[in-house]
């Protein structure tokens, strides 16, 4: 049946597992849009009476918090409980039973959490200009990094996903989670503000680095500083790919 | 020569770190081109034994070898060349039913025109044309589970493993199932099936191996099998629901009477005491309506076969 080389084969199953992805995506769009874009902007809105007069940074800082606030929901805390809920209904022997590659099934749920964390993400940038009246920086370069950052917060939602023995176990690890991560790292304050011992516990959290690379992209641009933060984020997201390439029970290991 | 397909060497699975056998000492070979029926009870230990027969499990002790190559070492060469129909929710539920079909043709290695042309003649095929841009979650669950037995015929696979492939079908779609299993088989096609739908299974299957508590009870041809309890006759009996239990205690005498609908029983006699029994069923005031005798069935095998694991 197969005659194709091994690099159209790997090609070709990929974009077919993509494409599966976007079709499940497709069909859940406005759910995902409503999911995901409600909580961020009802509290873009909310913060502007809470907070009184603010300068620029902090405003640029309170949007930028809200668009990482977005895909920790959607690519840790959603994406971990649909994957645990697939997991446990049997949704995977489907493709375990088809003649892919393990590689390629990993990079289609990734794709698929980039997919679902995405809107909110493009929405809460877009949105937040508007009510605050902030123009934030926009170059090319902030395209592939915005993909980097949601990458390594996708894979820890993955990775929650298939580690959690039960579905109920994964919901109250993914609200904890949501929690510590948005307490204990700079996605709303500075790093320098919080207390040592939690600056101390964010540098082991990719969010924080997230939060760091699109701050300094969307106020001033591409700096040599950022290029550190990207390569940290290029290792959380190629460790978080091989955790979960190593523990998806796949056929027999 | 029969040429064998799969040959399973004392397979014995574990699970819950050593605590639960679910698969204890199977040895059995599938030839080329026959149609094998697993039959068991739920929980017996077929979908186990399955799973080690497509690389999702590997057997604690024992092989399994498919034409001739371990299924561990071999997982991904074995998987493309077998089509596999599971149980388990369907994957591809909000995807539109021709998208299910051809994403899962490219993925078994079909070129864009080989998978539109199978899809196409799989959807009518299977009745289901006119609902090719529908999304399946829209579709009710036996339409669904119809166009994911679809997705096993895409490809053309010479070995198909198919673990309940009518349950929630509708008696038509059902039939449907099993004429294409049937035609399948005649261009060569070696299918294994999972079921505990004995009866309908008893009219495709050659052979028959009868798996319960992860133990193999019985292999052989149906024919062969029920040799073993060709001395019995069936008899079934429709009465009026009242009477039931009575009719049960006035034979339950002769052999297990089991109530299997409200108003129906059955039970296995030996052919010597068939007059006796019928003597009593023709008493009126038993308020039966109808009766049969029917020879004995691959029902009577399996029962006999539990019955005599139960006395172990």
């Amino acid at each position: 049946m197969r005659t194709m080389n091994v690099f159209t084969q790997f090609f070709v199953e990929l974009v077919i597992l993509f494409r599966i992805q976007i079709a499940i995506v497709r069909h859940q769009l406005l759910w995902i849009i409503a999911m995901s874009a409600i909580f961020p902007i009802v509290t873009l809105i909310f913060m502007e009476f809470l907070l009184g007069e603010t300068n620029p940074e902090q405003l640029a800082r309170l949007i930028i918090g809200n668009m990482i606030f977005s895909i920790l929901l959607m690519g840790m805390n959603i994406l971990g409980q649909d994957i645990s809920y697939q997991k446990f209904g049997g949704y995977f022997t489907y493709y375990s039973s088809l003649p892919i590659r393990k590689m390629n099934f990993i990079l289609s749920l990734l794709f698929y959490g980039i997919l679902t964390s995405s809107p909110s993400f493009i929405i809460v940038f877009t949105l937040g200009q508007r009510i605050y009246g902030v123009d934030l920086h926009f170059e090319w370069l902030l395209l592939p990094i915005s993909f980097l950052a949601i990458f390594s917060v996708v894979g820890i939602g993955v990775l929650m996903g298939f580690l959690s023995p039960n579905p109920q176990f994964t919901n109250v690890v993914a609200q904890f989670l949501l929690m510590f991560v948005t307490f204990l790292t700079p996605v709303m304050i500075e790093l320098k503000d919080l207390p040592v011992i939690l600056q101390w516990i964010s540098y082991v959290l990719p969010t924080t680095y997230v939060a760091n690379v699109l701050h300094s992209m969307l106020t001033v641009g591409w700096t040599e500083s950022t290029l550190g933060e990207v390569l940290i984020l290029i290792i959380f997201s190629c460790a978080s790919y091989l955790l979960i390439s190593k523990k998806i029970h796949w056929r027999v290991q | 020569m029969l040429k064998p397909v799969y040959e399973l060497e004392n397979v014995t699975l574990y699970y819950k770190k050593g605590k639960f056998k679910a698969n204890d000492d199977i040895s059995l070979t599938i030839y080329q081109g026959e149609i094998i029926g697993i039959l068991g009870p739920n929980g017996a230990g077929k979908t186990t034994l399955i799973k080690q027969m497509i690389g999702q499990l590997a057997p604690t002790r024992g092989s399994v070898k498919f034409r001739g190559y371990e299924v561990s070492r071999h997982v991904k060469d074995v998987i493309q060349q077998i089509a596999y129909y599971s149980q388990e929710t369907f994957a591809l539920s909000f995807l539109k039913t021709k998208e299910a079909l051809y994403f899962t043709g490219r993925l078994k290695g079909l070129s864009k025109k080989e998978a539109k042309q199978q899809t196409d003649a799989i959807l009518q095929r299977l009745g289901m044309y006119e609902y090719r841009d529908k999304i399946l979650s829209k579709l009710s669950g036996g339409q669904r589970r119809l166009i994911s037995f679809g997705t096993t015929l895409i490809g053309q696979a010479s070995v198909m493993i198919l673990d309940e492939p009518t349950n929630e079908l509708d008696p038509l779609k059902r039939k449907l199932v099993w004429d294409i299993i049937r035609e399948l088989n005649q261009k060569g096609t070696t299918i294994i099936l999972v079921t505990h739908n004995i009866l309908e299974a008893e009219k495709v299957v050659h052979r028959v191996a009868v798996v319960d508590h992860g133990k193999l009870l019985a292999l052989d041809h149906i024919e062969n099998l029920k040799k073993r309890v060709d001395q019995r006759m069936r008899v079934e009996i429709y009465a009026q629901e009242a009477a039931v239990q009575k009719i049960r205690d006035r034979l339950k005498a002769f052999g297990n009477v089991e109530i299997v609908e409200d108003a129906k029983l059955t039970m296995a006699l030996e052919k010597s005491a068939v007059r006796t029994v019928i003597d009593i069923i023709q008493d009126e005031s038993l308020n039966i309506n109808q009766y049969s005798l029917l020879p004995p069935s691959l029902e009577d095998v399996y029962s006999m076969l539990q019955k005599q694991r139960g006395g172990e």
